[in-house]
């Protein structure tokens, strides 16, 4: 950020577009599994297989880690005053935050490319 | 700014109290953060579920389990709120309900609904 007066807009604002995803690919998901639940396992993977509901998994997947990094990320700066504390406790969720993302993002490819 | 010495200083959490507003409020962190610790194992669910029969049926039975299906409860309560009070301050966002009765009308409104959909989406999941 250029300006000062800018800095914390940038997650400002991904905070809320992401929200505003996940809400509704929240609704639009439970709605799904209200019209057609139980599925089998055979249904669950070709669904999640189709490119449009595999990039949409994806997408959904990344708002989430991203909107949970911001929200974790300031609970910590807000509850934890110490410097080499905050440090380690924000080294500890990002790398949970990526682990989650790169093993999601493997799930993803997997059932594609089957 | 004259600031008197006897206003109320509270460290201890219990002796403080909240308005109802409040509560949204922390709720909206605490649940937020307790589906941030459910994100890895969501995530292994989410991988051996779609790996066939045996994947599938393997998560299916890890869901049946009464300790996980208390998870489950409490994880879809904090959907729930979470997404409720979140949809409260995105309105907070445009400067909407901001005056104190409208505000903690808000908030009663969030515990209403979330109070209905939860038991809606509860008894479609568990029973």
């Amino acid at each position: 950020m250029s300006s000062p007066g800018l800095q914390g807009l940038r997650p400002w604002i991904i905070q809320r577009v992401s929200a505003v995803y996940i809400a509704l690919y929240i609704i639009y998901f439970s709605l799904l599994l209200f019209i057609d639940n139980p599925v089998t396992a055979q249904d669950w993977a070709l669904w999640a297989a189709i490119p449009y509901n595999n990039i949409a998994l994806g997408l959904f997947l990344i708002a989430v880690l991203w909107h949970a990094w911001i929200g974790v990320r300031d609970i910590v700066l807000d509850y934890v005053p110490n410097v080499v504390s905050r440090l380690v406790v924000l080294t500890i969720v990002g790398c949970t935050i990526l682990g989650s993302g790169l093993w999601g993002f493997k799930a993803l490819f997997m059932v594609a490319i089957k | 700014m004259a600031v008197s010495d006897n206003r109320p200083f509270f460290l201890n959490l219990f002796k403080i109290r909240l308005p109802v507003t409040g509560f949204v409020s922390i709720f909206h962190r605490i649940s937020g953060l307790l589906m941030f610790l459910a994100i890895p194992f969501s995530i292994f669910l989410f991988d051996i579920s779609l790996q066939g029969e045996s994947g599938f049926n393997q998560a299916a039975g890890i869901l049946q389990h009464p300790f996980i299906q208390l998870i489950s409860l409490v994880l879809l309560w904090s959907i729930v709120h979470h997404l409720l009070a979140g949809i409260r301050f995105l309105f907070t966002d445009f400067d909407i309900g901001l005056e104190k009765r409208q505000a903690t009308l808000f908030a009663w409104l969030v515990f209403a609904i979330e109070a209905i959909l939860f038991v809606l989406l509860a008894m479609r999941i568990f029973l």
